[in-house]
């Protein structure tokens, strides 16, 4: 008796309501945010592959910097754009910005402005936004050709053939590198118009799911390094030594992924013990009328 | 001047291959052999959500994806499409199209409005039902997600491209208790996509699904031309393989250009 | 004649081009590419003309028919027409960043937010170790979950001057099984790409044109 009552307790995990896992959800994730729990952050190989080519740029080199990506993945990639304009500008490398999303303009402008503030840049000549161009398989084709000719406008309405930056830089020849910040796949995409048709050298950040993409281009060296998810950005930080949001967010996502897992186990105990007491135990969450 | 760019051999070849492989297919098809393609368990559902959407009178849910026109997956969508809504026109049922691009639309309505025409039926029509949302990505699962909500419709369809906003969708759908069928070959969202729906057509089956739905010969010719071409491309691997055993190197074009050049 | 084979003729012309520029680096190839690409942009541009046109028929039809949800319709076009609106009077400063950062950017990022609800309860309604196979994954997947966050760099011990850990072992994971498998459907993804163009170039496939492909195409 006893055991079958500890087995309908059991089975009963099997039905938690969506909504405590909702609300647990949210406590475990803003509790490192006002409790801060530093993690030690190990660089991984597609990190250092990615840290490698920054470093190889010397001052005067020009990079193409995409901001692929909207205000929705902005919590998990601006920490990595951030970081790495940064650096980008530390090193006195000329950054020709540009955006294929719409909304990608409003994420890049205060990135470029708070990144040259502090290094003290100067817009036209140090670097460029040319903003965004509707056309993302013509623009990525039509870089090769002529950037003037792809933006014969900046972002802000001012004429491309005067800007002293691309007086000497007009397709990806020019440039040394390019670095695709991006939450979908135009980074495949950037892989195989610019790297494989121009033969341009790319490197990437992406969101974690986007990351697991990534791994095939990385291992054929169309991608030479890469920035995985918020870690991505918490491991680049970790390497040029500063410590941001990306290394403040591992305590949230840790926290976050304990639960998940822990959900999991808890659904797989009451999974068993249903069906060693053969009520078959398909279980769901409740709180909807969803299909088991 | 250059006619040919002797570094793309190696796409030049493996390109002519597999184009000699669509058009022998297709003249093999249209001479009335028989070309076996296995059955797609996921489609079975087609009828099955078809008609659970029928007997409770509610609409169908399709969405294209979040592609634009020209890339293969909304292609193939559009194809599925004119067959579940020429299907869903027979029974009178209501089929409504939410849409992410604008030129994906004009296409959706005029694949609606034929399948309506084809079936019998003009006067079901409504242009209503196959409707601009907007282009924003999670604009528009939050549109779909509320339309799921309010209208609970029976059946639900995500076929074609999507990127993240497929859990927010597919969960809303599931809570609602919609039958739901996903084929998409955007494989980060697979995932979401199997765990959340009753069937889900994977990758290329998604493409083969509007092959085998239609059984045109000169489409299932080109299906059968990917599979040889499948099969070729495990074979050199294989070779590969084995040659690296020998020390024989199978890789020999493949640095003659930057598309394969790698390292 | 203009509304089926001209289309068409177009497609077959334009791909074959495109695909046979790729290969051929003549001055006068590249003039027409890049001509092409041109015109690609411009088209592109006045397709999200296109969206904005349809997005407001749509719901002042709602509006005028005083159909169910007409309020929320009433929203979205004043929405509409108002950040078209701001941006008139100017895009770097005024309202219209404004409502950028104020009302897009937080609602974006809220809907995505969403989406760790959504995948805690699916991964607890979903992840059951119903057969070996479904053991495997769930195993796999919570290998891979704590190694993509510090803690499973801590899970583990050196030996042989190498760390051991759920870190490294889930980089194994995704670096080996899991690529093979997604390298497996790139190449089968591709290929299904491949075949849908020729089949477009050759006028086989009509989806784009609202028709259904193969129609008539010499059924035997």
């Amino acid at each position: 008796m006893a055991g079958e009552k500890q087995g309908t307790l059991l089975s009963r995990l099997t039905t938690v309501d969506r909504r405590v896992i909702y609300l647990l959800m949210t406590l475990v994730v803003a509790w490192p945010m006002f409790k801060l729990v530093t993690l030690p952050v190990l660089i991984s190989k597609e990190v250092a592959g990615f840290d490698r080519e920054i470093e190889a740029l010397t001052a005067g080199d020009h990079v193409i910097f995409a901001f692929d990506y909207e205000p929705d993945v902005m919590a998990e990639l601006d920490p990595m754009s951030r970081a790495v304009m940064d650096r980008l500008f530390e090193k006195d490398v000329e950054v020709v910005a540009l955006t294929l999303y719409p909304g990608g303009a409003g994420i890049a402008q205060p990135v470029l402005e708070s990144a040259a503030r502090e290094h003290n840049k100067v817009y036209g000549e140090d670097y460029v936004f040319l903003g965004y161009n509707p056309d993302w398989s013509g623009t990525m084709l039509r870089l090769g050709e002529s950037i003037k000719a792809t933006y014969p406008a900046d972002q802000f309405g001012r004429d491309t053939r005067t800007m002293p930056i691309l007086a000497d830089c007009d397709s990806y020849k020019d440039v040394k590198l390019l670095v695709s910040i991006c939450g979908s796949q135009l980074t495949e995409y950037w892989a195989a118009l610019a790297g494989g048709r121009y033969g341009q050298k790319i490197v990437s950040g992406n969101t974690a799911v986007q990351a697991v993409f990534i791994y095939p281009f990385y291992q054929s060296g169309q991608i030479k390094g890469f920035l995985g998810g918020l870690k991505g950005a918490a491991e680049y930080e970790t390497a040029i030594e500063r410590p941001a949001f990306g290394v403040r967010g591992m305590g949230s996502q840790t926290m976050g992924h304990l639960l998940i897992l822990l959900f999991v186990v808890i659904g797989n105990l009451g999974y068993l013990a249903a069906r060693r007491a053969g009520t078959g135990g398909s279980g769901g969450v409740t709180g909807g009328g969803g299909r088991a | 001047m250059q006619w040919f760019d002797p570094a793309k051999t190696n796409i030049l070849i493996p390109t002519l291959v597999f184009v000699g492989l669509v058009v022998g297919y297709i003249i093999t098809a249209r001479r009335g052999i028989n070309l076996f393609v296995r059955h797609i368990p996921g489609l079975d559902a087609i009828d099955e959500a078809i008609g659970r959407a029928t007997e409770m009178g509610k609409p169908i849910l399709y969405s294209p994806g979040l592609d634009e026109m020209d890339q293969a997956a909304t292609v193939a969508s559009m194809n599925i499409l004119g067959r579940i809504a020429t299907k869903a026109a027979g029974y009178e049922t209501r089929i409504t199209v939410p849409n992410r691009d604008p030129i994906v639309l004009s296409v959706a309505q005029e694949v609606v409005r034929s399948a309506y025409q084809q079936a019998g039926r003009p006067d079901l029509y409504r242009d209503d039902d196959v409707f601009y949302v907007t282009y924003s990505q999670f604009g528009y699962a939050a549109a779909v997600a509320g339309y799921m909500v309010r209208e609970r419709p029976a059946a639900n369809f995500f076929i074609g491209h999507f990127y993240a906003e497929s859990l927010i969708m597919a969960e809303t759908g599931q809570t609602t208790g919609a039958i739901q069928i996903a084929g998409t070959d955007s494989d980060p969202q697979l995932p979401f996509f199997i765990t959340s729906c009753d069937y889900t057509l994977i990758g290329e089956e998604l493409y083969a699904a509007s092959v085998y739905l239609g059984r045109e010969p000169m489409l299932l010719g080109s299906l059968k031309a990917q599979d040889m071409a499948k099969l070729l491309i495990i074979l050199y691997v294989l070779g590969g393989i084995v040659g690296a055993f020998f020390g024989v190197n199978l890789d020999f074009w493949s640095g003659t250009s930057g598309a394969g050049a790698g390292g | 004649m203009l509304e089926r084979t001209l289309p068409i003729l177009l497609a077959t012309v334009a791909g074959l081009f495109m695909a046979a520029q790729f290969f051929i680096p003549h001055p006068a190839m590249l003039r027409i590419y890049n001509l092409a690409l041109d015109w690609k942009q411009i088209v592109f541009g006045c397709t999200l003309m296109l969206g904005v046109v349809s997005l407001i028929r749509f719901h002042w039809r709602k509006v005028a028919r005083r159909a169910p949800g007409a309020f929320y319709s009433g929203v979205a076009l004043v929405s509409c027409l108002a950040t078209i609106g701001t941006a008139f009077f100017g895009i770097e400063t005024g309202l219209y960043p404004w409502l950028y950062d104020r009302v897009q950017a937080p609602m974006q990022a809220t809907l995505f937010a969403l989406l760790a609800y959504f995948v805690a309860s699916a991964s607890y309604r979903a992840f059951r170790a119903r057969s070996v196979h479904a053991t495997l994954l769930l195993a796999a997947g919570a290998v891979v979950m704590l190694g993509r966050v510090p803690i499973g760099d801590l899970i583990g011990f050196d030996a042989g001057g190498e760390r051991w850990s759920l870190g490294s072992l889930a980089s194994w994971i995704l670096d080996v099984p899991s690529l093979a498998a997604k390298r497996g459907i790139l190449i089968g993804v591709g290929l299904g790409m491949i075949s849908t163009s020729i089949r477009i170039i050759l006028g086989i496939e009509r989806a784009y044109l609202g028709q259904s492909s193969g129609e008539g195409q010499g059924r035997s």
